[in-house]
């Protein structure tokens, strides 16, 4: 046994984040570990890498009993952690970063960059990774820099890796890269704690699951011994099913051209060489899902459709008119409204209010001669913190204070508050625990039903197909296939984009130009 | 922790409490220490003086908070008070009310090339207002001659530099009416909250349909305004038009005063009360050295010490 815990307490005040918890990671395993926000996975992680200590239990790393007072020693143990924040230098190549503190030098002075940067190219083709070691690491795409990361701690001695949410940031090449990366520390021995909300990846990946809820394991076994329903029913605690069944309201048929039931059009749209003539249309309460894999400009549709991108060229029309100047303000004006996959640095203001978060888009609308009205303003936002179902302790809390999925509500309500007939949304359920996403579903849904178009995309192909009405297909930024999701499941897209002979070269790893 | 061993604290006795009124006990601290030690403090004339010189100070410190709160920053400031106090000078034969207009229209000028270099050639406030405090001083040197120009002792402005109402100065009463408008703005009006979420989050902003670049053109444009009366509000209290004088390094202590009364530079946030305290606090201070005969070089050091370990505490809440 490569690290094991037994019996590991740990008490915050009075909350108990850790109860008896009892954990094994073998050498050469990836262990999953499961469990909605707040069910106690990040304490372990802190307790396995020394940030926190434990109130009771032991650790065992290769039977022998460890106690880390501090990161350091959990590090010279030989245990550490990628997060989802990467803490390298982005302004340094990815040779430097690799080797940073440990250059190899000539005559004990100077750094012998030649074979610094000879030995970061070994080092990376032997984790599959095809990056050039002399390029800035802040030119790589986040998750790219994650696999980076992941490549330093390994060639700096770590027996066990922990990679705490490591496909948030990943896009699904990335994610290829990633399974070949697990695959080499597999081989390698090494000892993997792998801590996702994507149940798909956990299960694609994982030979073990471990369910953590309120602090204690409800669960744990082979990954092929855990079946998804048992493995959500353990994660929330109560009888898994379908929170909210999908109604075939509307047509799996695009609205047919000039209809007035059509929410957006978009033709021929262009931005760089990121969005190639996208063209596409959403019905008024039609929920239109976009697919497609790494790169495939998902994000950049939604940006040049908005206005956050200038697009170089194609028309966008919502409700049927014309929109001469594309820019957020002038989409919010004309009725489209846009939530960021970005929630963190695009969505909220963090040191701001629920309330001025909710109503950040329409201070205009509820105030007279530049004098925002309190009045209108507390109308807005009682009525979209009921609508919505956020808990929070009053619209006067810092938004901070809120969970992940509360804090999408209220980006959600912002959206809502402009009242606009589209809203696209941009990964709405990312990195929000599985209760919160049903929430986020259930919302979706009753938009739709209200008769507004919804153009909704996802990291998880399942969860597109799930929600929408009908899928368009995008590929290196141009649409590659439309098709209803009537009976269909997220392999059969899969499959539709596995197909498509384009897509092979997608499944390379790509030099390091991935995001 | 059972309820029964938690320190039974009142709840304005907490840490948090303490640190976001930090400003405010200082300033009482530094007074009652004052009353009790500096001899001549509770002079009503020393009183009426300290007003006085706070008055232009409040004025920029104002300006400077709202520039900070975009995660900005005004360097020029104080220069600007000195291209007002220039143009007031030489504008002299219009007319007194006219060079005053000009003194605060040149200011609002400045306030307005700022807000240009930073919202449209998107070039970072600390460079563009650094080059304006350059440009600015310069210009009023060049302007004035170098040399100090006296203003006649009658006519609006002596007595803008005399008048006082229930004993105190009007100066510092419309200092504190424009702390207290600005205030509103800030709290109550589109362009004021548009201010905030740009500091809060420039990308945010920008995807909730905000005007970003009106609103840094109206955050520096305003700053200036506010720079140009707080110029003309020293030169008047001076009697004279000194490019070499007014506002030197006023900038830092309005940034200081900014940052000590709880407007963090990092921006989303800004204390209107805060900073009108942080500036009573920090021209207190100076007087302070002064009046317990202090060696001038002593002082500043001192003052830094002080301003350094006001920011400390802020630090240590954020």
């Amino acid at each position: 046994m490569l690290l094991e815990t037994r019996g590991i307490t740990k008490s915050f005040g009075v909350v108990r984040a850790l109860r008896d918890v009892s954990f094994t990671l073998r050498a050469g395993e990836v262990h999953g570990l499961m469990g909605e926000n707040g069910a106690g996975k990040s304490t372990l992680i802190k307790v396995l890498t020394g940030l926190n200590q434990p109130d009771g239990g032991t650790i065992l790393l290769e039977g022998q009993k460890v106690t880390f007072a501090a990161p350091r020693d959990a590090q010279a143990a030989g245990i550490a952690a990628v997060y989802q924040e990467i803490n390298l230098i982005p302004e340094r190549s990815v040779a430097d970063n690799l080797f940073l503190g440990r250059e190899p030098r000539r005559l004990g002075l100077f750094i012998d960059r030649p074979r610094m940067i000879a030995e970061a190219d070994a080092l990376l083709q032997r984790y599959g990774l095809a990056i050039d070691p002399k390029r800035t690491l802040r030119t790589l795409g986040l998750g790219l820099q994650q696999l980076v990361s992941i490549a330093r701690v390994v060639s700096l001695g770590a027996r066990v890796v922990i990679l705490d949410e490591p496909t948030s940031a990943l896009s699904s090449a990335e994610v290829e890269l990633l399974y070949r990366v697990v695959e080499q520390l597999r081989r390698d021995g090494i000892g993997l704690v792998y801590v996702s909300h994507r149940l798909s990846e956990c299960y694609q990946l994982c030979d073990r699951l471990t369910v953590l809820r309120d602090g204690a394991v409800v669960d744990s076994a082979a990954t092929g011994d855990l079946p998804r329903a048992r493995l959500i029913a353990a994660m929330l605690g109560r009888e898994a099913g379908p929170v909210v069944a999908r109604t075939p309201g509307a047509s799996a048929v695009a609205p047919a051209p000039g209809s007035a039931a059509t929410a957006l059009r978009v033709q021929n749209l262009s931005w760089r060489r990121r969005v190639r003539g996208v063209s596409l249309a959403v019905g008024r309460g039609e929920i239109l899902g976009l697919v497609g894999l790494l790169g495939s400009g998902r994000t950049e549709t939604f940006k040049a459709i908005y206005g956050a991108e200038k697009p170089d060229s194609g028309t966008i029309e919502i409700a049927g008119r014309r929109v001469a100047r594309p820019r957020p303000a002038e989409s919010i004006r004309q009725g489209l409204a846009f939530l960021s996959e970005d929630r963190r640095s695009e969505g909220i203001f963090g040191q701001l209010s629920v309330r001025e978060n909710l109503s950040a888009s329409v201070l205009p609308r509820i105030s007279r001669w530049g004098v925002i009205s309190r009045r209108r303003q507390d109308e807005l936002v009682v009525r979209y913190l009921r609508e919505l179902g956020v808990k929070s302790a009053g619209p006067g809390m810092p938004i901070t204070s809120l969970s992940g999925g509360n804090q999408q509500k209220v980006l959600i309500g912002r959206a809502l508050c402009s009242e606009p007939g589209t809203v696209m949304l941009d990964d709405p359920t990312r990195g929000i625990d599985v209760g919160a996403k049903a929430e986020v579903h259930r919302v979706i849904r009753g938009l739709a039903a209200e008769g507004l178009g919804v153009l909704v995309t996802s990291s998880e192909i399942e969860e597109v197909v799930e929600l929408a009405d009908r899928l368009v297909v995008l590929d290196e930024g141009a649409v590659t296939g439309e098709l209803a999701t009537e009976g269909r499941s997220g392999d059969d897209v899969l499959a539709l984009l596995a197909g498509d002979p384009s897509d092979a070269q997608a499944h390379q790893p790509s030099t390091g130009g991935a995001a | 922790m059972t309820p029964a061993e938690t320190p039974t604290r009142p709840a304005w006795l907490t840490a948090d409490v303490l640190r976001s009124r930090s400003v405010y006990i200082a300033f009482i601290l530094l007074v009652l220490f004052d009353l009790v030690v500096t001899p001549g403090f509770r002079n009503p004339v020393v009183v009426r003086s300290l007003l006085f010189e706070a008055a232009p100070v409040i004025l920029i410190a104002l300006g400077q908070a709202l520039a900070i709160g975009t995660r900005g920053i005004d360097l020029s400031v104080g220069s600007v008070m000195a291209l007002s106090s220039a143009v007031i000078g030489i504008t002299l034969s219009f007319g007194q009310g006219v060079s005053i207009a000009a003194g605060i229209g040149a200011g609002l000028l400045c306030g307005i090339l700022n807000g240009l270099l930073v919202a449209v050639f998107r070039i970072a406030p600390l460079i563009s207002s650094l080059s304006l405090l350059v440009a600015a001083r310069g210009l009023a040197q060049a302007l004035l001659g170098g040399a100090r120009l006296d203003l006649p002792f009658d006519g609006p402005i002596a007595i803008i530099g005399q008048v006082t109402l229930f004993g105190l100065p009007v100066t510092a009463l419309v200092a504190l009416a424009v702390a207290a408008s600005f205030a509103f703005v800030v709290r109550r009006t589109t362009p004021g909250r548009y201010a905030i979420f740009v500091g809060a989050s420039r990308t945010a902003a920008t995807l909730a349909g905000h005007p970003v670049r009106s609103t840094l053109a109206f955050v520096y444009g305003l700053s200036g305004m506010l720079a140009g009366v707080a110029g003309m509000f020293a030169t008047a209290r001076l009697g004279a038009a000194d490019a070499n004088y007014i506002g030197v390094q006023f900038e830092l202590d309005a940034i200081a005063a900014a940052v000590i009364g709880g407007t963090p530079l990092s921006g989303g946030r800004i204390s209107t009360l805060g900073t009108v305290f942080g500036v009573l606090l920090l021209v207190v201070l100076d007087a302070s050295f002064i009046m317990n005969n202090v060696n001038a070089n002593y002082a500043q050091i001192l003052k830094a010490a002080f301003i350094v370990g006001a920011l400390y505490v802020q630090r240590a809440g954020a």
